[in-house]
């Protein structure tokens, strides 16, 4: 279970994160909404202690992630995988060497050979093909980057994969590819996610509960169904301009 | 009434809270260095972790200097002794040019030379390369996955640094020397191999050419180091790693030319 609990973050005078409180389930997908700007991003990284929080804690399987040791925040990112926004691949090394490095422990015990096969699987599981091991990062598309950025994530098995705008700068098609393979890993794995994403459609396609964060707070979280009935308006404001009308509704 | 720059717009009025910041703001920086140098030698006990890549680093940092480094030397040399032939000619020995250029390659022109030819194409090189990895993300990808980006790629340049300038200097001293002698020879009346060497030797001791490596060692873990830490702070997209760049080379150049004339009393050790 991952619990962010009054999390509070600046950055300068500006406050991003004015006190969120935010529990996501066991095996749960939850979608993370809100406008652009507003630190849901910011917020994921706050799982990993990629930035520490000016109040607040942050529970990852009842770690406190602000307070861990640096053994115990190495141990808690080999349970998390996190797929960064735009892939962050490392462009220097090949789609392998990007795999390996994920797949072998820090101190390089296993033979390159051995990991090979691993991250073929790891790719398949992605729907790339093994021949993209060869091939650079700036040799991919877009959608084939994000793809092998999930591979990536979910090389160590983890229990948590946290996707940072997964779906941004694709265009449709890919962004479904992305999506159905959001829900097909959460499926397969019985990982429990985070998906940060402004589009609505693909909150709704991936997300079991759907959170919106809106002037550094969660506004609303609860299921696709119960956030589109909230009469409250300013979760009805963003539906709404998302969507067009009133009575519009979602992709399932 | 704010004053107005001759263009029109409001003037800046710099305020007690802005220079606390900014001097606050150096410090939180200083800091950071301060931590990341710990970090480095925390990690130097450890030479499985990265040995290998510092072999690497130094392999690839020593082929992309040398040429430059050759030929930096060489001019530097070849001034020495016809700067040194046009100014004592006639008042001294011939063979003094041997001395004067022995002791301006050894001593400064050898490493320094090649200090600078690294902060360009290494420093800015390795500046360059962590600012882009900071702001597309890499580095906190590293982490993300378990790794520790100081290990993977700040202590492998620090090192390969370490290992690679000392015998980039000792080729500079030779060639230095040697253009140093060719040069004078051409343009010095009298001068011949033998007073070159003669000169040469009478003021060589063997601890300038320790200096000299020492100073080497040095100038590299610098130069390495402070285009890491520089790299690492880099923010702001790709006109944020362009800053980056120039700031790590600014300040890696000011840096070793005040190392080197901080270093001048070692030379007198011996």
């Amino acid at each position: 279970m991952i619990e962010f609990r009054g999390v509070w973050k600046s950055f300068g005078a500006e406050p991003v994160l004015s006190g969120v409180d935010l529990t996501v389930r066991e095996g749960e997908t939850l979608a993370l909404l809100g406008p652009s700007g507003t630190g849901k991003s910011v917020l994921l990284k706050h799982a990993i202690r990629l930035l520490t929080p000016d109040r607040g804690d942050i529970l990852v399987d009842g770690v406190s992630i602000p307070s861990a040791t640096g053994g115990q925040i190495k141990a808690v990112r080999r349970r998390v995988g996190y797929v960064f926004q735009n892939a962050a691949l490392f462009d220097s090394l090949t789609v392998f060497g990007n795999l390996a490095l994920a797949l072998d422990d820090e101190d390089g015990h296993r033979p390159l050979s051995s990991l090979r096969p691993e991250a073929a699987e790891l790719l398949r599981r992605v729907n790339l093909d093994h021949a993209v091991l060869n091939l650079y990062p700036g040799e991919l598309s877009g959608g084939m980057r994000k793809r092998v950025g999930i591979a990536r994530a979910i090389a160590s098995r983890p229990r948590y994969v946290l996707y940072d705008e997964p779906t941004t700068g694709l265009d449709p098609v890919n962004a479904d590819i992305i999506d159905a393979l959001i829900v097909e890993l959460a499926r397969d794995l019985g990982v429990t996610s985070i998906v940060v994403t402004h589009d609505l459609e693909s909150a709704f396609q991936v997300g079991d509960r759907v959170a919106l964060l809106t002037e550094g707070t969660i506004r609303a979280c609860a299921a696709p169904e119960e956030i589109l009935a909230s009469e409250d308006p300013v979760v009805q404001r963003f539906m709404h301009r998302r969507f067009g009308t009133a009575e519009s509704t979602p992709p399932a | 009434m704010a004053s107005r720059s001759p263009a029109g717009e409001p003037r800046r009025v710099l305020r007690a809270p802005d220079v606390i910041g900014a001097a606050r703001g150096e410090l939180d920086r200083v800091g950071r260095g301060a931590l990341l140098a710990a970090a480095i030698v925390a990690t130097l006990p450890k030479p499985r972790k990265y040995m290998h890549a510092s072999l690497a680093q130094a392999y690839h940092m020593g082929i992309r200097s040398l040429p430059l480094v050759l030929f930096m030397a060489a001019v530097g040399g070849a001034l020495a002794s016809q700067q040194t032939g046009a100014q004592f000619t006639g008042g001294l020995p011939v063979w003094v040019t041997g001395s004067v250029v022995a002791a301006g390659v050894l001593t400064e022109l050898g490493p320094v030379l090649t200090a600078l030819v690294l902060i360009g194409r290494v420093g800015a090189s390795i500046a360059a390369e962590l600012g882009t990895m900071k702001v597309t993300e890499q580095i906190d990808a590293l982490y993300s996955i378990g790794r520790d980006p100081i290990t993977f790629l700040v202590v492998p340049r620090v090192v390969g640094g370490m290992m690679v300038v000392p015998p980039l200097v000792i080729v500079a001293n030779a060639m230095g020397m040697l253009a140093g002698l060719i040069v004078g020879m051409i343009a010095i009346d009298g001068l011949t191999a033998t007073e070159f060497i003669f000169g040469a030797r009478f003021y060589f001791r063997p601890w300038v050419l320790f200096f000299s490596v020492i100073k080497g060692a040095i100038f590299g873990i610098t130069i390495t180091f402070l285009a890491c830490f520089m790299g690492l702070e880099g923010r702001g997209g790709a006109e944020g790693v362009g800053r980056t760049t120039t700031s790590a080379v600014v300040a890696t150049t000011v840096a070793i030319m005040v190392l080197d004339v901080l270093l001048v009393p070692l030379l007198k050790v011996a």
